[in-house]
């Protein structure tokens, strides 16, 4: 059981996570990653990341700075201009896994309005699983696991942080 | 459809397609579209998947073929079977899993139970049951044929061979299982299915536009140092790649001439993978060997759905006009170590689907061309390099990488394909009977 504080701590990141994201602030995003970071998108219910099955997103942390990278050229056509986006997050549940360090399960719901191509809305739910380490009095992340209801596809472009 | 007439029967094929551009109705028209689902999806070689996807007796995927929900299914006989998922009495999804192991296939609705071949073993209260159960099998594709152990399959009885429809595109498939050093590929990594709010067609002549890749992709050639800076990335004169029409609709963007190192095309020196190395040349041979190494895998299109992407397998799948999915997987090797495969996948990752590095790009660029080809619509261009071209010795129509030769070489078959050889479709008789 995590004190009040710890768990104001945690929400605390989930929002300012959702709001960079959001607002498609990749460096100020990235920043919040730790070196051991992990950003899967899975792409079958219940899938193990080392089964040699593959994954819609999986990237260690050299990749996600690649992937940033690409974002920040200003050229990544899939995200020019960068999709508008409104993520709700509700049932949050934190569990200790050391000393500073916790998992924190979600839901999320995100609304992506697809500005650069079609202009449709689409609706991203999922459930998201965190795992974050506060280091030198700041939280930061080293897992963030996005369980997509609809892994299995079939799934739209999704050029943008999830 | 009582209609006893082609689809196809009122649209002019011959003044929509020209030999140097193609009407933009080809992508949105309904009529088309339909037109297509019966000449080349339905009486055409479609790819279904590949043995090792279902090597046991009893194991099954499912597919479309067309928007026809298909299943195929080994048999207890080793041969497989390509079977449509719709029940005989009342038409329910017979095989409800995506993949899986079954001895029978049960109908959740009535009961009704199949073989593995399709055929009708028993139906639930059979007193009532009058009719005859030879006569009350699943429907399956009329033919199936495989190579290399890729299988395709066709509803139509009297289509020509498979090996008429791959021609010398053979040799493509060849060259593919051929990065095994034991000739054997292997599909079991799982699919992620993309899709694209754009026509079908637009993914084969992506998949092997040469042309594009400076302009779709310069956020991955600014963010990432890949083997595509020499095969694809170089102005007009350095440029060494090409684009290949192969007949019969398969196509391809031929990186090999611009590579000069072994492994330059899995993006690594030769001494990543020492014993990859070794054991292509022992396989093959010191000059094969070092050929394979040198040249990589395929970059090519057997028509019409299947994509042979480096080191990926592709499926495309039409939905609708405006809809169509992407669906990949890895193309992994037999005979090779576990890091080989696990670099294959992490670049499959990288390349193809939602989130990739290209993928991504091309499909926002497609739907855009989706977009602006609605409505009334006019005439796109594909007369890029075509006075430039050659014809080798093989028959082998040979562009410039930027030249539309690959996409020249789609339309004219797919012309061909829709104009029909005769008036007499199958399907249509079928239907009207």
């Amino acid at each position: 059981m995590v004190t009040i504080e710890e768990r104001l701590r945690v929400e605390e990141f989930l929002f300012k996570e959702a709001r960079l994201a959001d607002e498609s602030r990749y460096s100020e995003w990235e920043a919040l990653a730790e070196d051991d970071m992990h950003y899967w998108v899975p792409a079958e219910a219940g899938q193990d990341p080392d089964d040699g099955r593959i994954s819609i997103l999986n990237d260690n942390r050299t990749r996600l700075a690649t992937r940033i990278r690409q974002l920040n050229t200003g050229v990544r056509h899939a995200q020019v201009p960068p999709s508008r986006m409104c993520r709700i997050i509700s049932n949050v549940e934190i569990e200790t896994i050391a000393d500073g360090e916790y998992f924190v399960r979600s839901n999320v719901i995100l609304y992506e309005y697809r500005i650069q191509a079609d202009k449709e809305m689409e609706v991203w739910p999922a459930r998201v699983e965190h795992k974050l380490r506060m280091r030198d009095g700041e939280m930061k992340m080293f897992s963030k696991h996005i369980l997509l209801l609809n892994s299995e596809g079939p799934v739209r472009g999704l050029s943008f942080i999830i | 459809m009582l209609d006893n007439s082609r689809p196809s029967e009122g649209i002019r094929f011959e003044e929509l397609i020209l030999d140097d551009r193609v009407h933009s109705t080809l992508y949105t028209d309904s009529e088309v579209f339909e037109a297509e689902m019966d000449s080349i999806f339905r009486n055409g070689w479609v790819f279904i998947c590949h043995d090792s996807e279902i090597p046991k007796a009893g194991d099954f995927v499912r597919r479309n073929v067309g928007r026809d929900p298909v299943f195929a299914v080994r048999g207890r006989d080793g041969e497989i079977s390509v079977i449509v998922n719709r029940c005989a009495h009342r038409g329910n999804i017979i095989c409800q899993e995506e993949r899986g192991n079954a001895k029978a296939f049960v109908c959740q609705y009535h009961g009704w139970a199949y073989d593995t071949k399709g055929g009708l073993v028993d139906v639930p209260y059979p007193a009532g049951f009058k009719g005859d159960f030879s006569c009350h099998g699943l429907e399956r594709l009329a033919k199936v044929d495989s190579y290399q152990g890729f299988v395709f399959a066709s509803f139509n009885p009297t289509v020509p061979s498979l090996g008429d429809h791959l021609g010398r595109a053979t040799e493509l498939i060849d060259r593919a299982v051929e990065m095994s050093p034991v000739g054997r590929i292997n599909l079991s990594g799982g699919w992620v299915r993309h899709q694209l709010n754009c026509n079908w067609k637009m993914l084969p002549e992506n998949d092997t536009d040469g042309y594009h890749v400076n302009f779709v992709h310069p956020s991955f050639a600014q963010a990432i140092r890949s083997n595509y800076d020499e095969a694809v990335l170089q102005d007009e004169e350095s440029l060494k790649s090409e684009a290949k029409d192969w007949g019969n609709g398969h196509t391809e963007l031929n990186f090999s001439p611009s590579y000069s190192r072994p492994l330059e095309w899995f993006g690594c020196a030769e001494d990543r993978y020492p014993s990859y190395s070794k054991a292509l040349r022992e396989a093959y041979g010191q000059e094969k060997g070092d050929k394979i190494l040198l040249d990589g895998p395929p970059h090519a299109v057997i028509f019409p759905n299947l994509f042979l992407g480096e080191m990926n397998i592709v499926r495309f799948e039409p939905v609708a006009p405006g809809v169509c999915l992407h669906i990949h997987t890895p193309m992994y090797l037999e005979g090779v170590d576990d890091d080989v495969n696990q670099r294959i996948l992490r670049q499959s990752e990288g390349a193809l689907g939602p989130t990739a590095f290209l993928l991504a790009d091309d499909s926002v660029i497609a739907e855009r061309t989706q977009l602006a080809l609605a409505g009334k619509g006019g005439w796109l261009d594909l007369s890029r390099g075509a006075e430039r071209e050659v014809t080798d010795d093989n028959g082998v129509v040979v562009g410039h990488l930027t030249d539309e030769t690959s996409n020249r070489g789609f339309w004219r078959h797919y012309k061909q394909v829709m104009q029909g050889p005769d008036q007499s479709s199958p399907t249509a008789a079928a239907a009207a009977a």
